[in-house]
């Protein structure tokens, strides 16, 4: 793990650079250009807003708040997730042709994502206003769900992108595991929603109490428990720890299968 | 020579790859093929048990036929494979690039391009910083500097690469039948700055297909076949040897006939 710092700090401006790479590139032909960054999560607030508001009226006020605070941060995880499991082999050229940490491209695809989902919190806010919902203190708390929740994901990403390396099939799979994965969480439903004898589910999802995290202190305007905050710490760094074991593990025979 | 000229030492390396018919790409198929025991494989050695040194300063020149282990053995020194076996030492910073213009990307421009290239070979934001007016220079592309590279010639991108991969002053570079592109007068251009580097002390190993580069410029020549070193010489006697070796097919034995 101490490889992991290490190399991340020594290659810190590499990192950078390709990540903002990845986001020029992404918003690079478009004529508003990086704009676009801050206007995606808003257009698709305004949609769900929209549709949440006036047209299916569910009796969880805020409906729309109450969504995207728990929405946001799972786009980060699913999206760092599939760009994880491009982010060796779709720079295959580059690792065969020139010798680099191959930590850097993992580490930059999550470093992208969570750009993204930083700005996208910009829009959350202006959206909280908006609709005159309550503005809660317990936003300077999103700092702490947002460290654990890179930490979860950044194993992940290690996790896919070196199974991703050996079998192709995997970023087909992983979708699939996303959706499952998606409507296991209580990201578009309250936790009471789901039947009391199969609440156990939530307990087996390592992302739930970081999540949790970005929904309490945005839409409930508290703070999670102690517990809780440790467990989503446990989660993250276990994730991270294995994930990073098995990509050091296989990295020096990257070359010979991109 | 004293030990400490030595730049580049390659100590009994063989490079070994495992070959699966078919490879499976998927699951399914790797399980279909382990249950009915059909995941056939040999190893190849790219590169077996080669061992030399290069001296600061010197150019040595690596020729052999396709397919000889040339690029393999080159791959190995610059750190992108790990050999199988053996050891190599390279002594002070080398350009870990085996192709000009790996990791540029045709929808940056060529400025960000220069950046992103010096950062993939290790140096840092400040480094590039302080070069980039010298590599801009050096490549002679003018305002093309700030536009897209997919708008620029192959020429131009050849000249941007080769610029960036010299001018960030690497002790050794290693260079893969690169020379072959861009019109004579940059190809000149491209030679002087070779034979600069050779005069500062630098080390450069040049992989190539033309032999009067290798008699006119190299120091001291290898020829590769099979995965094998055959000689470690003179420019003169390496491009004979590799000659005798393209003209009979069997050549290699021949010649290891004559050596023992």
């Amino acid at each position: 793990m101490i490889d992991l710092w290490r190399d991340t700090y020594r290659y810190r401006e590499l990192i950078w650079a390709l990540a903002l790479k990845e986001l020029t590139i992404r918003y690079k032909r478009s004529v508003l250009g990086f704009l676009w960054a801050l206007l995606n999560p808003t257009l698709m607030m305004i949609v769900l807003t929209l549709v949440f508001s006036h047209i299916m009226l569910l009796s969880t006020p805020h409906y729309a708040i109450f969504l995207l605070s728990m929405l946001l941060p799972w786009t980060f995880i699913a999206q760092s997730l599939s760009y994880a499991a491009e982010s060796i082999v779709g720079n295959g050229d580059l690792i065969k042709k020139v010798a680099v940490a191959k930590l850097v491209f993992p580490v930059a695809a999550v470093v992208s994502n969570l750009i993204n989902l930083l700005l996208s919190m910009i829009p959350l806010a202006v959206i909280v206003l908006i609709l005159r919902a309550p503005f809660y203190w317990t936003w300077i708390y999103l700092p702490v769900p947002l460290v654990a929740l890179t930490i979860f994901v950044l194993g992940g990403t290690f996790f896919f992108a070196t199974a991703s390396v050996y079998y192709r099939d995997v970023s087909h799979i992983l979708q699939i595991l996303l959706q499952a994965w998606f409507y296991v969480t209580p990201i578009i439903y309250t936790l009471d929603f789901f039947p009391a004898r199969y609440r156990w589910i939530f307990k087996l999802n390592p992302v739930i109490y970081v999540m949790n995290g970005f929904r309490l202190s945005v839409y409930y305007g508290k703070l999670p428990t102690a517990e809780s905050i440790i467990a989503s710490f446990v989660c993250a760094f276990i994730a991270l720890g294995v994930g990073f074991a098995i990509f050091r593990k296989y990295q020096d025979e990257f070359v010979f299968y991109v | 020579m004293a030990s400490d000229s030595v730049a580049i030492r390659v100590e009994n390396v063989t490079q070994r790859f495992r070959v699966i018919h078919e490879r499976p790409d998927t699951i399914r198929a790797l399980f279909s093929k382990l249950f009915r025991h059909e995941l056939n494989y040999y190893d190849f050695e790219a590169v077996s048990n080669v061992s030399f040194s290069v001296h600061r300063g010197e150019m040595l020149g690596i020729i052999g036929r396709n397919g000889s282990g040339k690029s393999t053995l080159l791959k190995i020194i610059a750190g992108i494979y790990t050999p199988s076996a053996g050891r190599v030492e390279v002594r002070g910073s080398i350009a870990p690039l085996i192709e000009l213009g790996a990791g540029m990307h045709p929808e940056l421009t060529g400025r960000e391009n220069i950046l992103l290239n010096g950062l993939l070979m290790g140096y840092s934001k400040r480094e590039m910083n302080e070069r980039e007016a010298k590599i801009i220079e050096f490549a002679e592309i003018g305002d093309f500097i700030d536009t897209p590279l997919k708008q620029y010639s192959s020429g131009m991108y050849m000249r941007l690469a080769f610029s960036v991969a010299t001018e960030i002053d690497p002790e050794v570079l290693v260079i893969d039948e690169i020379l072959a592109v861009g019109d004579s007068g940059f190809q000149q251009k491209c030679f002087q700055r070779l034979r600069r580097f050779q005069e500062a002390g630098k080390t450069i190993l040049l992989v190539t297909h033309s032999l009067q580069q290798v008699t006119e410029s190299c120091d001291r020549a290898i020829v590769m076949d099979k995965g094998r070193m055959l000689i470690d010489g003179r420019p003169g006697d390496a491009v004979e040897l590799y000659k005798r070796c393209v003209e009979a097919p069997e050549g290699a034995a021949l010649v290891e006939a004559a050596q023992s």
